[in-house]
């Protein structure tokens, strides 16, 4: 109903609002491009780089450097962005919502989470390296890691601001302890939770490239360390684009989903 | 849309039960190391079926008091007894309409009505029939799939009411429900609420700052004073049912009433 106003208001021209800034970013991009007013080192033309992603995307491994790699590169990089944004949610809403609603938990945790989230990522390069070793595990940590801290931090938000009215009413109604988390504190807290996970899933793909540093043979962040060692700065800004989309794309992945699942995420967010 | 009202018709209390007993309740808050007595040597009873306003001004503890009641909080000393047994926790028996909004704001209408059947009730079908014969009961079956922000205040003051008499509570516990409505709509809430304490005969405890509003619906007027919260006056109201607030006894009842108020 209140949408109503929205779809009437030109509905062609809302639908193309997203793209708006994209395109014109590309043509500005063409038009200096072609005027070289910046060197093609410094920033490639976008032919070049349709070209490059086209090769990267369907060309047949082998034949150049970096041809046909998309799909086992994306592949290995979804399954670690997501693994490591699994374990993030499987700690994170739990956790954060119990020291949402327990004094005690929230003061235990105060000093040890609002003190290494500010620890920044690259930080425990070396220090997962020693531990998991080159390879997936490290990736997996540092994403999880990294993830973690806006999933609880949000969650706890939520899960605190719940008026206690609704659960004073569902008290009263036999809606107590566990079932009362999954009846009241979750859907509740909703609208913080997903806010926490949006945050969390474009966090899991930016540490994704600090996680493919490590020297793993594939994945798009292992695209661009690759790139950057032989100067190929074009596959760079295709790397680029493509963690972009895919970020892009795993986030209305993220809402739908989570929308189909969940009443409180259809009416709430 | 407007609900069908039942005869009113008269209702004895005196011939009843009684079934709620509160006797020397006391409240202290404790806030930095001092103390703040709330409420004071609280000494009434409740019969079965009867309908009984608190009413005092705002600060007196008639919150705290009905908070109490319901098992929100504890007492400090004293004993709530409902059909003999003390009183300590939440429960369905004894159910609370808030002033505020307090509905789910991720269920419907009629999702919020059902809410509290999901525990007794295994059957979906029988939940969604016993949902709807609520909903109708308050009427407002063409709203069951609106959301809560989407309806108004009236009606969601309705659906608080329909979601705890599912619930089959023996004391209703009312917090100021119809406070923040305008004057024709707390008329016709409170015509929906005799229509419907006649047809289920609960005990209700009833809080209110406004004096029409207790004239209305009690029959008997708890009043209460502040500094620190205790009853000081006890007013039967043997008015006829139904009772008009431009009938001279009417008018004649709030003028003693507030005469008394006011001594």
């Amino acid at each position: 109903m209140i949408k109503e106003e929205n779809t009437k208001l030109h509905n062609s021209v809302f639908q193309m609002l997203p793209w708006i800034i994209p395109t014109i970013s590309i043509i500005l991009w063409a038009v200096i491009s072609e005027t070289g007013l910046i060197p093609t080192y410094l920033l490639p033309h976008p032919v070049e780089i349709g070209k490059a992603g086209y090769t990267y995307i369907f060309g047949t491994p082998g034949k150049a450097p970096f041809a046909g790699r998309f799909l086992s590169d994306a592949g290995a990089s979804l399954i670690r962005v997501f693994s490591g944004f699994a374990v993030a949610v499987i700690l994170g809403i739990p956790l954060g919502i119990l020291s949402g609603r327990l004094a005690s938990v929230r003061k235990l945790m105060s000093n040890t989470i609002n003190g290494l989230r500010s620890v920044p990522g690259i930080s425990w390069l070396p220090l997962a390296m020693i531990w998991f070793g080159i390879g997936i595990k490290t990736t997996i940590f540092l994403v999880a890691l990294a993830a973690f801290f806006p999933i609880y931090l949000n969650a706890a938000t939520g899960a605190r601001q719940i008026s206690p009215l609704l659960l004073q009413a569902g008290a009263m109604m036999g809606v107590r302890r566990l079932k009362g988390t999954f009846a009241i504190l979750l859907p509740g807290a909703m609208p913080h939770i997903m806010t926490g996970l949006r945050l969390g899933l474009g966090i899991s793909w930016a540490y994704l490239v600090l996680g493919e540093l490590t020297g793993v043979p594939n994945g798009l962040g292992a695209v661009i360390m690759d790139a950057r060692m032989l100067g190929r700065i074009d596959i760079i800004v295709v790397g680029i684009i493509i963690i972009a989309a895919m970020g892009r794309m795993c986030d209305q992945l993220l809402k739908t989903s989570m929308q189909f699942c969940f009443k409180s995420a259809r009416r709430m967010t | 849309m407007k609900p069908k009202l039942a005869p009113v018709s008269e209702v004895k209390p005196e011939a009843r039960e009684t079934i709620l007993r509160i006797k020397n309740l006391r409240k202290v808050f404790r806030t930095n190391g001092s103390f703040l007595t709330v409420l004071d040597n609280i000494h009434f009873n409740a019969k079965s079926g009867e309908m009984i306003c608190i009413f005092g001004r705002s600060g007196c503890g008639k919150s705290t008091l009905l908070k109490i009641l319901a098992g929100f909080l504890p007492l400090s000393s004293g004993t709530v007894l409902l059909n003999g047994k003390p009183v300590t926790t939440p429960g369905p028996e004894r159910c609370v309409v808030f002033q505020e909004d307090a509905l789910f704001p991720w269920l419907t209408v009629k999702e919020n009505i059902a809410f509290g059947l999901k525990g007794c009730i295994k059957d979906k079908k029988a939940i969604s029939e016993e949902a709807e014969h609520f909903l109708s009961l308050v009427g407002l079956s063409e709203f069951r799939d609106y959301l809560p922000r989407e309806i108004s205040g009236g009606m969601i003051q309705r659906v608080a009411l329909a979601r705890v008499l599912t619930l089959k509570p023996q004391v209703l516990l009312m917090d100021e429900p119809f406070a923040s409505l305008d004057a024709q709509t707390r008329e016709e809430m409170q015509n929906l609420l005799l229509s419907l304490w006649i047809k289920f005969s609960h005990t209700i405890l009833f809080v209110t700052h406004d004096v029409n509003e207790a004239i209305t619906l009690a029959d008997r007027i708890l009043l209460m004073d502040k500094n620190p919260g205790r009853i000081r006056d006890e007013i039967r109201v043997d008015l006829p049912r139904p009772r008009k607030k431009e009938k001279t006894e009417f008018l004649l009842f709030s003028s003693k009433l507030y005469e008394r108020l006011h001594k």
